[in-house]
């Protein structure tokens, strides 16, 4: 015990020995933590990466053949694989998305929440760096996803842009299911159906769209669902990068000409919807941490 | 990037507020004037309550369930905004001040409030970055509170693995980080054993040894007995007494002799009748209760045996007793039965109401 504990007297008006937190400092601070607990917890790994490996994995094996050529009729030459890897980098950021909210019900029922509320840290901060380490995860899963489609067959014809491409599009379309997730985490405030509100969009997301299968071998009703589909969106622009085209099935401009035309359209819906639901999610959270009497 | 490092401790004048140095001159650590909170729902939680505590003290606020206890200290921690009132925490506004506030004080929560899936070192790592505890001294710090809490053998272990009583103590290190001036502690031994309870006692009294006030709630008298200087209690919102612990030991009049009658009413009455008479007893308290009576005395330690003869010797057959220090309940007991001649209403128990709004 160093000896100004000891002292006694003094101590009363103690002043607190704090270093001036920075807003960067409290957003390392907590983004240090929830990358802590997403190593902690193989739960949140396992759920958000191996169930896309087996999709990946599974589709191509039992689809593969029959799917190429469904594949091939709309965009010739490229192997399931290749039309497949996008999808999954997508699958992989709205299934890490959603253990976002489940991450805060978990500090709300376990008075983590609270805790941090009492602590002078920047509010802002503290969610910011929450936010930055399911982002961080989201980048290195979909690199991994990257990696082992590329040992399976698949082909990233624009090379490490376009996978870095491919990454950014997957945390942008990522960021409007975390702010849905937290959402409903701060409204339901309980584990189970934040889950399971959450997981039941996931496969219905992905089905309806553009994901599997192009949506000229898809019934018209799924089609016209597709067009309304977020993932379609972020599915479509991720492909043209991995192939290099205007893979983009909903939105026709033509106003770069090639890949840029399949990208821009795709990230611009992505980037209105990220801002639209961040905005409820921050809403939602700064009432969940103000003080007001409820 | 992590916060910086500095040895200069935060001057609380970059808050704008000049605090004069010296004991005397420094205002209290907690200073409540006319408090009142009041739900979404339209629940008055806390109507007027007045306190006052000064550095150092260890402060007891007590209460059954729902009487506003949690709220208040949530209020003082800047967890609720008051609906009226002024209320000030080591000198600064809690409504417009409160970043000042949450850097000066400690907060544990009623429900153990921990991050299960990091260890105990980790978990009082975080608190230290969180209060911004210079670098260089947040490894001597996590070591000495794991000393302090008796925690240094399970350091590594993750917290989901400890026990209820573990878990307690490692939140109740987590809120002492940045060794603030206050700490608030909402009932914090509710729900532990004995030997956890008194573990945890040890250490809230070294650290007001060590010069930290404490403003504790509890439900419990033999708590605020063995740890406070002054107690206040509250009682559907408003603070209905306060004074040391034998002041308000000294309202119910003396130690509790349960004794259990075999028979009917009729029987119990008799009993009753006969410890009123009693004259070893001066003014003592008789109540009937479901199995026999309660008596109340400052003497009864010493005369209780002879009482249980005299009831012998009236024909009463005696099939148990039990002479206690009072309890809350009696405290609670005593003081209403004063309000009750005060405003006339009914008031032999505190009735519990859930505790609004407040988790």
């Amino acid at each position: 015990m160093s000896t100004d504990v000891d002292d006694g007297g003094a101590a009363v008006d103690r002043p607190v020995q704090r270093t001036a937190n920075s807003f960067l400092g409290d957003v390392w601070v907590n983004f240090k933590r929830w990358n802590l607990k997403a190593v902690r917890n193989p739960f949140v790994l396992v759920v958000s990466l191996v169930q896309p490996i087996i999709f990946l994995v599974l589709f191509t094996e039992v689809f593969g053949t029959v799917a190429g050529s469904a594949v091939n009729r709309g965009i010739p030459g490229i192997n399931y694989e290749t039309y497949l890897v996008p999808a999954i980098a997508i699958q992989v950021a709205l299934a890490a998305a959603i253990t976002s909210g489940v991450g805060l019900v978990n500090d709300i029922e376990n008075g983590m929440f609270e805790k941090v509320l009492v602590t002078p840290m920047n509010r802002t901060a503290v969610f910011v760096g929450k936010t930055a380490a399911e982002v961080f995860r989201i980048a290195v899963q979909i690199a991994i996803i990257l990696g082992l489609g590329v040992v399976l067959g698949a082909e990233v014809v624009t090379g490490v842009v376009g996978a870095v491409g491919i990454v950014v599009v997957g945390i942008l379309f990522s960021l409007w299911f975390v702010a849905f997730s937290n959402s409903l985490a701060v409204l339901t405030r309980d584990q189970e159906s934040t889950i399971i509100g959450a997981n039941l969009l996931q496969f219905p997301l992905l089905f309806l769209s553009s994901a599997f299968l192009p949506l000229s071998a898809l019934p018209e009703w799924i089609r016209t669902v597709a067009r309304l589909n977020p993932v379609t969106y972020g599915v479509d622009a991720a492909r043209s990068l991995m192939i290099g085209q205007d893979v983009m099935t909903v939105i026709e401009v033509s106003w770069f000409g090639g890949t840029l035309d399949g990208v821009v359209p795709g990230v611009a819906v992505l980037v209105g919807l990220d801002l639209a639901l961040g905005a409820v999610a921050v809403y939602l959270l700064s009432r969940a941490s103000s003080s007001d009497v409820k | 990037m992590p916060p910086r490092d500095t040895d200069e401790p935060a001057d609380r004048s970059r808050d704008g507020h000049h605090r004069p140095g010296g004991q005397t001159a420094s205002p209290a650590a907690v200073d409540v004037e006319g408090l009142e909170l009041v739900y979404g729902d339209g629940t008055t939680a806390v109507d007027g309550v007045e306190l006052r505590v000064p550095n150092g003290e260890c402060f007891g606020f007590l209460g059954p369930n729902g009487a506003g206890k949690t709220t208040t200290i949530k209020v003082l921690a800047t967890l609720l905004s008051p609906t009226s009132g002024s209320v000030r925490v080591n000198g600064f506004d809690v409504t417009t001040e409160s970043r000042a506030i949450r850097e000066t004080i400690g907060y544990m929560a009623q429900e153990t409030s921990i991050d299960p899936e990091l260890t105990a070192a980790e978990n009082i790592r975080f608190a230290c970055e969180a209060y911004g505890v210079p670098r260089g001294e947040r490894d001597e710090r996590v070591d000495e509170l794991l000393d302090l809490v008796e925690l240094g053998d399970v350091a590594d272990k993750r917290a989901e693995e400890f026990s209820g009583g573990m878990k307690k103590r490692l939140d109740a290190a987590t809120a002492l980080v940045h060794r603030p001036p206050l700490v608030f502690l909402d009932e914090p031994t509710t729900g532990l054993d004995p030997k956890a309870r008194n573990r945890l006692w040890e250490y809230f009294r070294q650290i007001n040894d060590r010069g930290t006030t404490i403003f504790l709630t509890t439900q419990y008298l033999e708590e605020a007995d063995q740890l406070c200087d002054r107690l206040a209690v509250i009682l559907d919102g408003r603070i209905v007494a306060d004074g040391s612990p034998s002041d308000l030991k000294r309202r119910v009049g003396g130690d509790v002799l349960d004794i259990d009658i075999e028979g009917d009413a009729a029987a119990r009455s008799r009993a009753a009748t006969i410890a009123r008479e009693f004259a070893a007893f001066d003014a003592a308290m008789v109540d009937e209760t479901d199995t026999g009576i309660t008596v109340t005395a400052e003497s009864v330690r010493q005369h209780g045996t002879d009482l249980l003869v005299a009831l012998r010797d009236g024909g009463l057959t005696v099939v148990g007793f039990n002479i206690r220090a009072p309890t809350l309940d009696d405290v609670f007991l005593a003081i209403t039965d004063g309000t009750a001649t005060d405003d006339g209403t009914d008031a032999d128990r505190p009735v519990p109401r859930p505790e609004g709004g407040s988790q």
